[in-house]
Parts: C-alpha cells; structure tokens; sequence
C-alpha cells in the first residue's frame, strides 16, 4: 500500500512538473503556432482514422481466437501480441522493410497505399502499435461473454451474424468502448514508429510527440512542453470520456 | 417412427465424448438423462442442438434427419443451468427475442400469456440482473417455450434453486410442458427431478449411455453396478435357490430372499432393491418374512433418513422417514428386521452360478 502510494505521488508529480514549468502565456501563444496546430490536427485526425481502423480489426480478430479453434491458433495468436513486447523504434523499421522497395510495398503504392515517409505511413504505424493491445481487450472482451447466450439466441432462430449483432455486439460494448480509447491513446502517443515509417518531417508527417522530439532537439523547450501539455490533456480527456460512457452504459 | 432417434452418435472433444449413443423419444416424451460430471450429457445436447457437428452418427427429428443442420433451423429450444438470458433485455424482450424472429403481430400477447403461466407477468420490465434465481429460471423457460420448440433441451434447469423453489419450479414446468406436449431431454443430477417429471430416463457414464428405458425400470431394474450405484438402488449377487411359477427365492450370502421374477434354479443373478422399498420393524409380523439386521449407521438428511444395515455379509440401503425414525427409536447397533416385499426385489441380471456361501432362509414370524 505504501509503496503504491509512493509511486502515485511521483507519478503525479511528474505530470504536475510538466504544468509548473513553463510560462502560460507562452504556451498559449505556441498552441496557435503553424507548426503546433498541423501537428495537433494531424494527431488527431490519423489517431481517430487509426483507431476505427483498429476497432474493425480487433474485433473479428478478438472475436475469432475467443471463439474458434483452427490450426496453429496459439502462433497466430503470438503474432499478433508480438508487437505489444517490440520495441517501436524495431516495428517501424520492419514496417519500413514490408512497405518500402518490396513487391507488396510497390504493389500498394501503384494503389495509392504509399506508406513510407507519408501521413498515410502515420495512420499505418498507429495502426500497427495499436492493434495488439485493442486484439487483447477485445479477446478478453469475448472470453467473459458466456457463449451460451449465443448458443440460446441461434436456438431461437438468428444466425450466427444476427446473433453477433443483437448478442454479442451490445454484451461487448464496455469492453469496444475499452479498446476504442486505449487504441487512440496508443495512435496518438506513438512516437517510435511513426518516426521510422512515416518520418519526423516538418509539417508534412509532424504528430505531437514528433513536435515533442524535433523541438527538444533545437533546444525550444516552450513548444516542446506546450505538445507535452497538449498530449496530456487530450489523453485525460480520453480517460474522462470513457468513465463517462462506461457509467452510462 | 419416433419423433426424436439418436443413432450411434460419436464425438470426441477431448475432455468430453460421446460413443456411440442411441436413443429414441416419442412425442411428448420426458427424459431424463443422469450422470457424473464428465459423462458427456451436457454434449449430447449440443450436438442434438446442433452446436457441435458430431464425429459418427445420425439426429433425427420429426422424420427429418437433422444431423447437419443449422442450429437456428432445428426449432429445438434450450434451457441451461446459467440460463444465458441476454442482460442488455428486460425479460419482455427476452421473451420476446424468439418470438420476433418467427411472427410479425401477436408478440406482446403472446409474452404476456406466456409470463402469466410462468408468474412472471409482474417482471416484464425488469432487466435479468435484477432478478432472483428463480425468477431467472421462469424467464429463461418462458423464452424457450414461447416459440413452441419441438424439442427442448434443459441443462440443469433447476440446480442453481433452493429447495423450495425448485419443488415449485417443477410443478410449473410439469404444467407447462405437459400444455404444449413438448418433447423434453432434460439433464439432472437430482433424482427428484426424475421421479417427479420423467417418463424415460438414461444413464449416462463416460460418454455411454449405460441404461435407457422408462424411468420406472431405470431405477428399479438398474442395469450394472454403476446404474444402480447412481439410481442409489441395493444391488445384491446371488443364485436362484428356487422357483415357484413366476417367482424366486434367491440366496444371497448368508440369507435368502424372495423376488417377484422367474429365474432358472442355479443361476447367478443381481437383485435390485429400491432403498425406500425396504421397511424396518423392531418386531416382524407373524404372517410376512423378515430379514434380521444390524443397523450400521443413521445418516438424517432433509427429507428423510439413510439407514446403512447388515444382513450377514451383506450391506443394504434403506430411506426411512423421519418420523418412523424416531417412533422405533433406531440407533447404530440394534438388531432390527427389514421387510422386503417380493414384489418390490427384481431380478436385474443373470449368468452361470459362480460361487454360493451358506445361506439362511428369510425368518417367517
């Protein structure tokens, strides 16, 4: 108890530190800089693109090793936890490696699916830090619902996709409203991959932690606390948001 | 033909396997299968639900064979032990759920109807979390009935109640099934429940059906020691020391007893004694045969009392109420007499007589 108690003073602390430091008036005045505000629109825009992207990946994938058995179910499912346990700097450059100069990375760009040093390459490099963590929720998520009232709703004359939208769908809302908000949390905040597949260009594929990095590096601490500030906030607006929800439902 | 055949159904999970299961059910038949955990029931009804597509073997329902079939179009409604009512509903529209897929008009009156055999007419609006066990219960019959399923399978509908409430969730279940004259399969570890509902019962052991037959003989005539082991029937070894037109009087280690079944003089054979068959007296009437016995052990539970006697090297059940009990004032020790009517000892199995140790014949008072 005590030591939880420790590591919650420190842990506020830190987020305290990174609101006492810098002048107000010069973070207002960086949040409306060019620069501060592509960043933010583009955090935000290819956060909740990747996180939809997510969701409609995560469940199907949830849903199917919750519920099915099919060869080699236990390496599928490593696979896809794999990146939770990689660094992001090493799955941005596999990312790197699978869309760069190979047949299915020519193949995309002839679709218009470039992802190397793109905004489109934003989006993909959320996509792929996110999902791991939104398949496990949703896993999770389907693993507590008691297949028995699926095996009761087709008994009752609805097919296995009715089923799924009038059964399972509604008994998995928490547990999608869960996996929406960590995925967007993770898009939003994912630096290492975004930077290695999409690039740290500025104002082309610019998110707030790449704001974040690039200005500690010039050394302008104001606007790179003012993304730190910028990240925090949107992230408890996140977690409000889904408290909010969560009692709703 | 009959209305449900189950041919030689396999499957093999591998926690859980059915081989090579045959049953068959008329219209409006009850059954009641029983077993250990693990014997397999609770598949059996999955793969007649159409759950699970089953390794060998054939369903047919209605005439129809339905072995492959898509569970939503088999009609055949379940009831289980959780009762998987959908929590995001209130118990209307669980109800209801069925009924939408079948009927456009008539839904509401027919839910209602239905939750007024059921006594639920007053929980329409509440959600399925607010409810007690046995009101969960009624709402999860009151859907699976509210389609008139042709077949309805029940998974230990009644082990989650109280005593009380499960007595009466039985009367209701009998009234509302014996309505609809709907075919039941209905799994239990309670015998009660095969007593009260049950016109058939199987056994179930190991994923083999041991014993299948109307519930009378399944429990008065068990088929194997396990059977009669799990119906908690007496099931004693012994050789036909006479026979008498269609009754015997066998011996079995160190007594003789009547039986109401013929059996060929020599022969070894299994008698099966039903506990609460089995009448203890402190003094035997002049005009009945007796058996004299020690009582071992007196166990009270809720509805009556086990007794644990011996008859020389013989071990016997008896259920004796409570009541009878007391009056007689029995005790661990005391020298009492078992009456045993012929008509209730059935001879169950027979074979060539093996070995037969010194006998005495029953005392007639």
């Amino acid at each position: 108890m005590t030591l939880s108690l420790v590591v919650t003073v420190l842990l506020v602390l830190a987020m305290g530190s990174l609101l006492a430091v810098p002048d107000f008036a010069d973070v207002w005045e960086n949040l409306w800089s060019d620069e501060m505000r592509f960043s933010l629109r583009l955090s935000l825009i290819s956060a909740f693109l990747s996180a939809a992207l997510v969701i409609s990946f995560s469940l199907p994938i949830g849903y199917t090793l919750s519920r099915f058995s099919f060869p080699f179910k236990g390496l599928v499912k490593a696979i896809i936890d794999l990146p939770v346990a990689f660094p992001e700097l090493v799955l941005g450059l596999c990312l790197l490696l699978l869309f760069g100069k190979t047949v299915l990375g020519d193949w995309l760009a002839a679709v218009g699916l470039n992802f190397v040093f793109t905004q489109k390459g934003v989006v993909a490099a959320q996509f792929f830090t996110a999902l791991p963590y939104a398949s496990r929720i949703m896993k999770s998520t389907f693993d507590y619902i008691d297949p028995k009232t699926e095996f009761v709703s087709r008994s009752l004359g609805y097919s296995m996709f009715e089923t799924f939208w009038h059964v399972t769908l509604p008994m998995a809302r928490n547990g999608i409203l869960a996996a929406s908000v960590i995925a967007f949390a993770r898009c939003i905040g994912t630096f290492g991959t975004v930077l290695i597949l999409a690039g740290g260009s500025y104002m082309k594929t610019e998110v707030l932690p790449t704001t974040l990095y690039l200005n500690i590096s010039y050394g302008n601490m104001g606007m790179a606390l003012t993304s730190g500030i910028v990240l925090m906030v949107v992230s408890f607006v996140a977690i409000y948001v889904f408290e909010k929800t969560e009692a709703a439902l | 033909m009959s209305f449900l055949r189950i041919e030689d159904l396999h499957l093999n999970l591998g926690e859980f396997r059915l081989d090579g299961i045959d049953l068959e059910l008329e219209k409006g038949d009850y059954l009641c299968i029983i077993g250990p955990t693990g014997a397999g029931k609770t598949i059996l009804l999955e793969s007649v639900i159409g759950f699970w597509a089953p390794d060998r073997g054939r369903i047919f329902l209605d005439g129809t064979e339905i072995t492959h079939a898509r569970p939503e179009r088999r009609h055949i409604g379940i009831v289980y032990q959780s009762y998987a009512l959908l929590p995001h509903f209130t118990v209307f529209q669980n109800i209801a759920y069925g009924l939408k897929k079948r009927q456009k008009s008539g839904i509401e009156s027919a839910v209602r109807q239905m939750a007024e055999s059921l006594n639920i007419d007053h929980l329409l609006q509440r959600k399925p979390a607010t409810l007690s066990g046995g009101e969960q219960q009624r709402v999860a019959l009151a859907r699976a009935l509210a389609v008139k399923p042709a077949l309805l399978l029940m998974d230990e509908p009644f082990s989650a109640l109280d005593p009380r409430t499960r007595h009466r969730a039985r009367e209701l279940m009998r009234k509302a099934v014996q309505g609809q004259e709907t075919t039941v399969i209905h799994i239990t570890h309670d015998l009660d429940d095969v007593w009260t509902l049950a016109d058939k019962a199987a056994v179930f052991h190991d994923g083999r059906c041991r014993q299948f037959g109307p519930a009378d003989e399944v429990l008065d005539r068990p088929a194997d020691p396990f059977v009669a082991d799990f119906v908690g029937t007496n099931l004693l070894e012994g050789a036909v020391l006479e026979r008498n037109g269609d009754r015997s009087l066998v011996g079995v280690n160190g007594f003789a007893i009547y039986s109401r079944d013929g059996a060929e003089v020599g022969k070894s054979v299994q008698l099966a004694i039903r506990p609460e068959n089995i009448r203890i007296i402190r003094t035997p009437p002049a005009d009945s045969d007796c058996l004299a016995v020690t009582i071992e052990s007196v166990a009270r539970e809720a509805k009556a009392c086990v007794l644990q006697v011996r008859a020389s090297e013989t071990c016997l059940s008896v259920v004796a109420a409570h009541q009878t009990v007391q009056r007689l004032d029995l005790h661990p020790g005391d020298q009492v007499y078992a009456r045993i009517e012929k008509e209730n000892v059935c001879i169950v199995g027979s074979g060539e007589i093996t070995q037969l140790s010194g006998f005495m014949l029953p005392r007639k008072g």
